[in-house]
C-alpha cells in the first residue's frame, strides 16, 4: 500500500472531491426550490452515495485493473446486458422512458461495463482484423440497442465518443471506423439540413410533410432539433426549456446571484422536473455566474486531463484504453450537457457528472475514476514484471 | 519495459488530451458570451418574466371651502385581502376553489358574506394573480375587531389599511363636490411600464370628476417578484405613493348651507357669485343626495333608488338644469332696446293683453298697467311692454343682447356640467322643429318665454354683469385669475336697467327680495310658465345683485313649480343676502 500512494494521482482525486462538494451544494439549491419536500434532503442522499462511491473508488484503485479486467469484465458485461433486458421488461416508467430498475439505472452502469469489455479485449494484442472489428461492433451494438429501446438517446450518444475513440486508438480497422464516422456525420448533417429546409419560414405545409417523411426522428426529437435550429420560434412551448435555461445561465452574469439565490430556479421558471438533473448546470451557473462556470470547467479539466495523462504513463494497452475511455465518457457528458444548456447542440437528456442528482451515474463515474486511479497506480509496470519484484 | 510495443500510441493520448482542453475552452468561450457579453439581455428577459411593476395609488386630496372647511375628506378604512399565493394548487380551478372556500370560512368570522363572486375570483386568478384580492372592503368596527382576533387562524388573509372618501357635511354641496368611484388608474397611451395598476378613487361627477387629475394621489411603485405561474413571492417598495393636493374652493360653506336651507324640500337651484371676479360662493341644487352612501362602492340598489326618484336628486340643477328665464330675461330685452335707440322715457300703453295674430299674451295685471316707461315696466314686470319692445327692435337685436350676456353658450366654469341652454333663432328653429321663425316667437322670447332656456348659473352671471357692467367667467377653484369681458352696452343704458331693477326690490314685484337685507338690492323676478294649458305650472325665479352701487354679490335662485317669483323665490334670495350682508 505504501508504494501504491507513490503513483496515486492526487490532482484527479482532489478535483473529484471538489466536484462532489460542488454537486452537493447545487443539488441542495435545486432541491430546495422544489415544492415537494422530499427533494429538499436530496443533497444528503447525494453525499451518502458519494461516500459509498468513494469506497468503491478506493477498492478499484488499489486493485490491479488487469486482474480485474481478466476476472470481472466479461461477467460484468453479461450482467449489464441482462439488466438492460430486465429494465425493458420490469423497469418503472419515468418521464416517458423505462430506465429504472428498482433503485438504479442499468444504462449508466452498462457504460462502464462496455468500456471495460473493450479494454479487456483490445488492450493487449493487436486484434486489427475485420473479424475483431465485427465483434467489437456487436459488443457495443447490443447494449446500445437495448438502451435506445428504453429509449435513452442521450446515454447512447455519450457512449459513442468513448467507444469510437477506444476502437480508433486500438487501431481496430480504422478505415471502417472512419467510414462509419463519416456516414454518421453526413446523416446528422443531412437530418439537420432537412429539418431546416422543412421548418424554415415560408415553407408550405405540403412540402414540409414531404421532407419530414424522410427524416428518421420521433416527434419529440424533431421538436428538439427544431428548437435547436429556431430557438426563438416557440418560447412558450417546445422552446421554453432552452430559453429558460439560457435566461438562467445568462442572468447569472459575471459573478452570479449567490448560492441558493438563483431566481429562475427558485421561482420555478426552470422546469422543476429537470432542474436537479439534466439542467442543473443552469441552477449552478445562475448562482455562481461566469466565475463559477469557469471554476467548474477547471475542476472538470483537472479531472479528465490527468485521466488522459494516465494513458500516457500506462505501459499496457488495456490501461491506456480504460484511462482514455473513462475520461472521454466523462468529457462527453460534461461537454454535451453544458453545450445543450446554452443551445450549442440540440437538447438531449443526459446528466452533468457529479453535479446532477443521480445516484447510479455518480457511482458509475466514481467507479470509472477508480479504475483510472488503478491504472495510474498499477499500470506503470508491465504484467510480466510484477510490482513486488521491481 | 515494453512501453513502445503498446498498440495505443502516445500521440493518440496527447491528441485526446488536446481535444479535452479544446472542448472545455470552446465551452468557456460560449459561456462568456452568454454570461458576460449578453448578461444584460438575459437579465432583462429574466426581469420581464419575473418582475411585475405595480402602480400604487396614493390618497386623494381633500376639497375645502374658501376658509379651509372640509367638504370632501379621507377616512381610514380597513379591508381584508386574500393573498393568492397562500392558496396555490396544481390547477387554476383548484386554486380558485381553495380561495373561494377560504373566503367562505373567513366570512363566518367577519359575519358577512364577501361580495366577491366566484366569477370575480376566477377573473382575478387568471388576470391579476400577483395582486392581493380584496375580499371585504371598508369593514365596520365590529367586523374589524372580530377578524383581528382570529387573523392568525387564517393564513393568506390580512388587513389592508386604505383610505376611503368621506363627506363630513353629508349632502352639503353634493352636486358641486360630486362623488367618487373606484377604478384602475389608466396609463398614458402606450405607457407599458406597469403590469398592474392599483384600484384608486376617481371622480365620477362634480368637482371630484372635473378636478380628478388635480386631486388624485401621486402614484407610487412597487415591484412584485412572481414565480413561473404568476404567484407573488416577494414584493419591494420602489417609491411611496403620496397624497394628492387639496383643492380649495371659492365656495363659502356658510352661504352654501343657507342657500340649501332655502331650497329644502323643494326642487330648485341657487347660485351666489362674486360678480367682480366670478368666484362662486354658493352652488346649490335641490333635492340632493348623501355621497357617503356611494362609499365604498355605489351599489346598484342605491343608484336605482336615486335614479327612479321623480324629483331627480342626482340632477345638478344649478348648472345642468335649464329653464325658461321668464321675466328675469326682461333686463336683457330692455338693454337691447335701449341700445337700438328706444328712448328710456318713452311710454307704452299697457292694456293687459298683447295680441299678435292668434297669439294672446297677458300681462300679470289683467286690466293693464296703463301708460308705462321702461324702468316702471321692469319694476312691475309688464309683459306687454317688453313684447312690444321686442317686436320693435327685432329678433336679431334680442338675440345679440342675449349672446352678449353669454346665454346660449357655456359659462366656462371649471365644472363638467355646464349647460349652454338655448337662445333660439330662425336657423335653430328650422333645424329643430322644421318650422320658420314667427313674430310670435320673438314676442315670447322678449319676455323670456318660448324656446329660450338658461341655467341658474348663467342667470347669476347675467345679473352680476348688469350690476358691474362686465361679464365674468365663473369659477370654483380658489385663486384662479378673474376673466372679465366688458358688456357692449353703455353705462347710461345699464344705469336705466339698474334703476329699474332697484325699483323692483324697492317696491315692485320683487320687494321681498331685499327684505331685511342691510344693503340695497337690485333684482328681477321671473315666473316662467310651462306645461299644457290644462296643467299650467310655474318655475319661479329671482335674480339679484347687491349692494346696488358697488355689486359684490350676484344671486340667482329658481324654485320649480313655485307660486311666483316675487312670492316664492325673492324671500329666499333675501335670506341668502342677509347671511352675507347682515352683521351677526
Amino acid at each position: 500500500m505504501q508504494g501504491s500512494f507513490r503513483h496515486f494521482n492526487w490532482l484527479m482525486f482532489v478535483s473529484m472531491l471538489a466536484l462532489v462538494a460542488t454537486g452537493t451544494v447545487a443539488i441542495w439549491s435545486a432541491g430546495n426550490a422544489r415544492a415537494e419536500t422530499v427533494f429538499h434532503g436530496m443533497w444528503k442522499a447525494n453525499l451518502a452515495t458519494a461516500f459509498v462511491g468513494l469506497a468503491v473508488y478506493f477498492a478499484l484503485a488499489f486493485t490491479d485493473y488487469r486482474r480485474l479486467l481478466e476476472w470481472a469484465a466479461t461477467p460484468a458485461y453479461i450482467v449489464a446486458v441482462i439488466m438492460l433486458v430486465a429494465v425493458l421488461l420490469f423497469g418503472s416508467k419515468v418521464y416517458g422512458g423505462r430506465r429504472w430498475l428498482w433503485f438504479f439505472q442499468p444504462s449508466e452502469v452498462s457504460k462502464l461495463c462496455i468500456i471495460c469489455m473493450l479494454a479487456r479485449l483490445f488492450g493487449d494484442e493487436g486484434r486489427r482484423s475485420f473479424k475483431w472489428f465485427a465483434l467489437a461492433i456487436l459488443l457495443v451494438a447490443v447494449p446500445i440497442g437495448l438502451i435506445l429501446l428504453e429509449p435513452d438517446l442521450g446515454t447512447a450518444l455519450t457512449l459513442a465518443p468513448a467507444v469510437l475513440l477506444m476502437l480508433f486508438v486500438a487501431r481496430i480497422w480504422r478505415k471502417g471506423l472512419l467510414t462509419i464516422l463519416a456516414i454518421g456525420a453526413t446523416v446528422a448533417f443531412a437530418v439537420l439540413g432537412a429539418v431546416y429546409e422543412a421548418e424554415k419560414p415560408g415553407v408550405t405545409e405540403a412540402r414540409r410533410e414531404q421532407i419530414l417523411k424522410w427524416v428518421p426522428l420521433k416527434s419529440h426529437q424533431l421538436s428538439r432539433v427544431k428548437v435547436f435550429l429556431f430557438p426563438e420560434d416557440d418560447i412558450t412551448g417546445a422552446g421554453y426549456t432552452l430559453r429558460q435555461a439560457k435566461i438562467s445561465i445568462g442572468s447569472g452574469g459575471f459573478s452570479g446571484k449567490g448560492i441558493g439565490k438563483g431566481e429562475s430556479n427558485h421561482l420555478k421558471y426552470l422546469p422543476q422536473s429537470i432542474s436537479m438533473n439534466d439542467f442543473i448546470f443552469c441552477v449552478y451557473a445562475e448562482e455562481t455566474g461566469f466565475v463559477g462556470s469557469l471554476v467548474l470547467l477547471l475542476m472538470f479539466g483537472a479531472l479528465i486531463v490527468p485521466g488522459a495523462w494516465t494513458a500516457v504513463v500506462a505501459t499496457d494497452g488495456s490501461g491506456k484504453l480504460i484511462a482514455l475511455g473513462v475520461s472521454t465518457l466523462v468529457f462527453a457528458h460534461v461537454w454535451t450537457n453544458i453545450a445543450m444548456s446554452i443551445g450549442l447542440v440540440p437538447i438531449t437528456g443526459l446528466p452533468l457528472p457529479f453535479i446532477s442528482s443521480g445516484r447510479t451515474f455518480l457511482m458509475t463515474v466514481m467507479a470509472g475514476l477508480g479504475l483510472i486511479q488503478s491504472v495510474s497506480i498499477h499500470g506503470r509496470e508491465t504484467k510480466n514484471e510484477p510490482v513486488r519484484m521491481a | 519495459m515494453k512501453h513502445d510495443e503498446s498498440i495505443v500510441s502516445d500521440l493518440s493520448c496527447w491528441a485526446t488530451m488536446a481535444v479535452f482542453v479544446l472542448g472545455l475552452i470552446v465551452l468557456a468561450v460560449h459561456l462568456k458570451a452568454v454570461q458576460v457579453d449578453d448578461a444584460a439581455d438575459y437579465n432583462y428577459e429574466k426581469n420581464r418574466q419575473s418582475v411585475r411593476r405595480v402602480q400604487t395609488a396614493g390618497p386623494r386630496g381633500r376639497i375645502l371651502d374658501r376658509r379651509g372647511r372640509v367638504l370632501a375628506d379621507n377616512r381610514r378604512s380597513f379591508s381584508i385581502v386574500c393573498n393568492a399565493s397562500a392558496f396555490r394548487k396544481r390547477s387554476w380551478e383548484a386554486t380558485e376553489a381553495a380561495i373561494s372556500g377560504a373566503i367562505s370560512n373567513v366570512a363566518v368570522v367577519v359575519g358577512r358574506a364577501s361580495p366577491l363572486t366566484d366569477r370575480a375570483i376566477r377573473r382575478h386568478v387568471r388576470q391579476s394573480l400577483a395582486m392581493p384580492i380584496v375580499a371585504w372592503r371598508d369593514l365596520n368596527e365590529v367586523e374589524l375587531a372580530r377578524f383581528s382576533e382570529h387573523e392568525r387562524l387564517y393564513p393568506g388573509f390580512s388587513i389592508l389599511e386604505t383610505e376611503e372618501r368621506s363627506y363630513p357635511n353629508g349632502s352639503l354641496a353634493c352636486h358641486l363636490v360630486g362623488y367618487v368611484g373606484r377604478d384602475r388608474a389608466r396609463g398614458e397611451e402606450g405607457d407599458e411600464r406597469f403590469n398592474f395598476r392599483e384600484f384608486e378613487l376617481c371622480g365620477r361627477s362634480g368637482l371630484e370628476l372635473y378636478y380628478n387629475g388635480f386631486l388624485r394621489g401621486v402614484p407610487g411603485e412597487k415591484k412584485l417578484l412572481v414565480d413561473a405561474r404568476g404567484f407573488t413571492e416577494r414584493e419591494r417598495l420602489v417609491s411611496e405613493a403620496r397624497r394628492g393636493p387639496d383643492l380649495m374652493l371659492t365656495i363659502d360653506a356658510d352661504i352654501q348651507r343657507v342657500a340649501e336651507a332655502q331650497l329644502a324640500g323643494l326642487r330648485g337651484a341657487c347660485v351666489a357669485m362674486d360678480p367682480r371676479d366670478g368666484s362662486v360662493l354658493a352652488f346649490a341644487s335641490a333635492p340632493g343626495y348623501d355621497p357617503n352612501e356611494f362609499v365604498p362602492v355605489l351599489s346598484q340598489e342605491v343608484y336605482t333608488r336615486y335614479l327612479n326618484d321623480a324629483s331627480k336628486p342626482l340632477l345638478n340643477r344649478a348648472s345642468g338644469g335649464t329653464y325658461a328665464p321668464g321675466s328675469t330675461f326682461k333686463p336683457i330685452t330692455a338693454l337691447a332696446g335701449l341700445q337700438m335707440g328706444y328712448p328710456s322715457e318713452s311710454k307704452y300703453d299697457c292694456s293687459g293683453l298683447y295680441a299678435l295674430g292668434g297669439l294672446k299674451l297677458h300681462c300679470a295685471r289683467h286690466w293693464g298697467h296703463g301708460p308705462i316707461a321702461i324702468r316702471e315696466a321692469l319694476k312691475v314686470s309688464c309683459n306687454t311692454f317688453f313684447c312690444n319692445l321686442g317686436m320693435d327692435i327685432g329678433t336679431n337685436a334680442v338675440i345679440n343682447a342675449a349672446h352678449a350676456f353669454g346665454l346660449g353658450a357655456k359659462t366656462g366654469i371649471d365644472f363638467a356640467d355646464d349647460r349652454s341652454g338655448i337662445v333660439p333663432d330662425d336657423a335653430w328653429k328650422r333645424k329643430t322643429y322644421n318650422e320658420k321663425w314667427y313674430p310670435g316667437d320673438l314676442a315670447q322670447m322678449s319676455i323670456g318665454q318660448g324656446m329660450l332656456l338658461v341655467s341658474p348659473l348663467q342667470m347669476a352671471v347675467v345679473v352680476g354683469a348688469i350690476g358691474t357692467g362686465y361679464l365674468v367667467t365663473p369659477h370654483l377653484k380658489a385663486g384662479e385669475p378673474a376673466q372679465q369681458r366688458p358688456l357692449p352696452f353703455s353705462k347710461r343704458h345699464l344705469d336705466v336697467v339698474r334703476e329699474g331693477m332697484r325699483m323692483v326690490v324697492a317696491g315692485g314685484s320683487g320687494k321681498r327680495g331685499g327684505e331685511g337685507v342691510e344693503t340695497e338690492v337690485c333684482g328681477k323676478t321671473g315666473t316662467a310658465e310651462y306645461g299644457t294649458a290644462a296643467n299650467r305650472r310655474k318655475n319661479t325665479w329671482f335674480v339679484a345683485y347687491a349692494p346696488a352701487n358697488a355689486p359684490r354679490i350676484a344671486v340667482s335662485l329658481i324654485v320649480e313649480d313655485g307660486e311666483s317669483g316675487g312670492g316664492t323665490a325673492a324671500p329666499k334670495v333675501a335670506e341668502v343676502l342677509k347671511r352675507i350682508f347682515n352683521a351677526r
